[in-house]
C-alpha cells in the first residue's frame, strides 16, 4: 500500500509544501521536552480543547519549533472504522522532510532549515481535534529529541528517591501494571507510556510526557536523573539480570517509536541510545504482580 | 547453500557491531534483534562478494577450530539467516 492510502483518498495530491488556509489566527506555545514548540494557525475552539489537554505547559514565550495548522477538507480523508484497530500512522520518510498521514490529519515535517511541521486536519472544533494534535506532536516530538540527542521512549517511568526508573517494553510488557504497582506503593509514575530520556550535562534525565496513557499525568516539565532502564518481563518470579550493552541499545531502540522506523536515520538514533546510556545501569526485570520487585531494584 | 554461495544482508536489515554483538533491526518486522559475537562477525562477512568459503577460511584463523566442523555450522547458520530473511 502506497504512502497514504490508508487514510487519504487522494494521496498524490498531499500539499509539497508547508501551506494552505488556515484554521484561525490563534497561537499556542507548549513547553513541551525539546520546545518550546509553537503551533500557528489554530481556531479558536481548536486552542481552548489543546488547551484542556495540555494547558499546564501553555507558556507565553518564542518557540524552538514552529508549527502551522491548515485547514483540510473533510473529503479527503478516508472514514475508518477503528472498532478493533490498532492505531497507526503512515510515513514518507526522507532526508529533509517526513511526511505522515492518520486519522484527520496530514502533516510535515521538514528539516531545511531547521525542523519545521505543518498539520493539514478537517477538524476545526470538537472533541476530535485533541487527539489529532496530540499524535501529531508524539511524531514531531519524537523527531526534535532526536535532533537534541535525546529520544521518546515507550516505557513506565517511576519517581524514587529522586531519580527515576525507566520500565522499557512494547505494548503489553507490563508497563501500564508496573506503573499501578507503583501508584499502589505512593510513588510517582511520570508516564506508563510515553517518556522522554535527554542528555544533560554529561548525564541523562528522563522526563514524562504528557501523551495519553493509562493513568493521569504527572507534571512533564519535572526532569529526575535515570537512575537505571529495566527492560520489563512478565514472570511468576521477580529476577534482575544486567543487560549487556547491545541488549539495552536493543531495548530501546524497540521502544523508540516513529524514528526507529526511519531508515535514514537508524545509525544516528542507535548513537543516541548507546550515549544516554553511557554509564546508566540497564537490567532484563522478571516481576510478578506479588510486588516483591521493588526490594530487588537497584539503589541509588 | 554451500561454499560458492555469496550472501549479503536483505535490503531492509541495517545492523551494528556493540562490544562485539550485533544490534540487527529488520524494518519490514519492526523487529529489533541482538545476535552474538558469532553471528556478528558472520554478519560483517556477508558483503555480497566473499562466498562462505571465504568466510570460513577468515573464521578458522580468528577461532582457531576445526575447519570442518567449522564449515558445517557456518553453513546451517547462513541457512537459517536465509530461512530468517536476514541474508539473501
Amino acid at each position: 500500500m502506497s504512502f497514504g492510502s490508508g487514510f487519504l483518498h487522494n494521496p498524490d495530491l498531499f500539499p509539497a509544501r508547508s501551506a494552505g488556509e488556515t484554521w484561525g489566527g490563534r497561537e499556542l506555545v507548549l513547553d513541551l521536552p525539546g520546545g518550546p514548540y509553537g503551533f500557528s494557525g489554530l481556531s479558536a475552539d481548536q486552542v481552548e480543547t489543546a488547551l484542556a489537554r495540555f494547558g499546564d505547559l501553555r507558556v507565553d514565550t518564542e518557540p524552538a519549533v514552529a508549527t502551522s495548522v491548515f485547514r483540510a477538507a473533510a473529503e479527503d480523508f478516508r472514514e475508518i472504522d477503528t472498532r478493533g484497530w490498532e492505531y497507526g500512522l503512515d510515513f514518507d520518510f526522507g532526508p529533509a522532510s517526513l511526511r505522515l498521514a492518520g486519522i484527520g490529519l496530514a502533516g510535515r515535517l521538514d528539516w531545511r532549515p531547521g525542523l519545521r511541521g505543518a498539520l493539514w486536519t478537517p477538524v476545526g472544533e470538537g472533541e476530535r481535534f485533541p487527539g489529532i494534535f496530540e499524535n501529531f506532536c508524539r511524531v514531531l516530538v519524537a523527531y526534535r529529541l532526536h535532533e537534541l540527542g535525546g529520544a521518546v521512549i515507550h516505557g513506565a517511568a517511576v519517581v524514587d528517591g529522586g531519580e527515576a526508573f525507566l520500565f522499557a517494553g512494547r505494548s503489553g510488557a507490563g508497563k501500564s501494571t508496573v506503573s499501578r504497582m507503583a501508584l499502589e506503593r505512593g510513588m510517582t509514575v511520570l508516564s506508563d507510556d510515553l517518556n522522554a530520556l535527554l542528555p544533560s550535562g554529561g548525564n541523562t534525565v528522563l522526563c514524562g510526557l504528557p501523551f495519553t496513557g493509562d493513568l493521569d499525568k504527572a507534571d512533564s516539565r519535572a526532569r529526575y536523573p535515570l537512575r537505571a532502564l529495566l527492560r520489563l518481563e512478565k514472570d511468576t518470579e521477580d529476577r534482575l539480570r544486567p543487560l549487556r550493552r547491545a541488549e539495552s541499545a536493543a531495548c530501546l531502540l524497540a521502544c523508540s517509536p516513529f524514528v526507529n522506523a526511519d531508515p535514514g536515520r537508524h545509525a544516528a538514533v542507535l548513537s543516541t541510545l548507546l550515549d544516554l546510556m553511557e554509564g546508566v545501569p540497564a537490567y532484563a526485570l522478571r516481576f510478578s504482580l506479588a510486588g516483591g520487585m521493588w526490594s530487588i531494584l537497584p539503589e541509588a | 547453500m554451500n561454499e560458492d554461495t555469496v550472501l549479503k544482508p536483505a535490503p531492509d536489515v541495517r545492523f551494528r557491531i556493540v562490544d562485539g554483538e550485533a544490534v540487527v533491526v529488520r524494518q519490514k518486522s519492526a523487529e529489533v534483534l541482538v545476535m552474538n559475537e558469532v553471528a556478528a562477525r558472520i554478519l560483517t562477512l556477508a558483503d555480497g562478494i566473499r562466498p562462505i568459503g571465504a568466510w570460513v577460511e577468515i573464521l578458522a584463523a580468528e577461532y582457531e577450530v576445526d575447519r570442518g566442523a567449522l564449515e558445517q555450522d557456518v553453513l546451517r547458520f547462513a541457512a537459517e539467516l536465509a530461512a530468517e530473511g536476514i541474508l539473501e
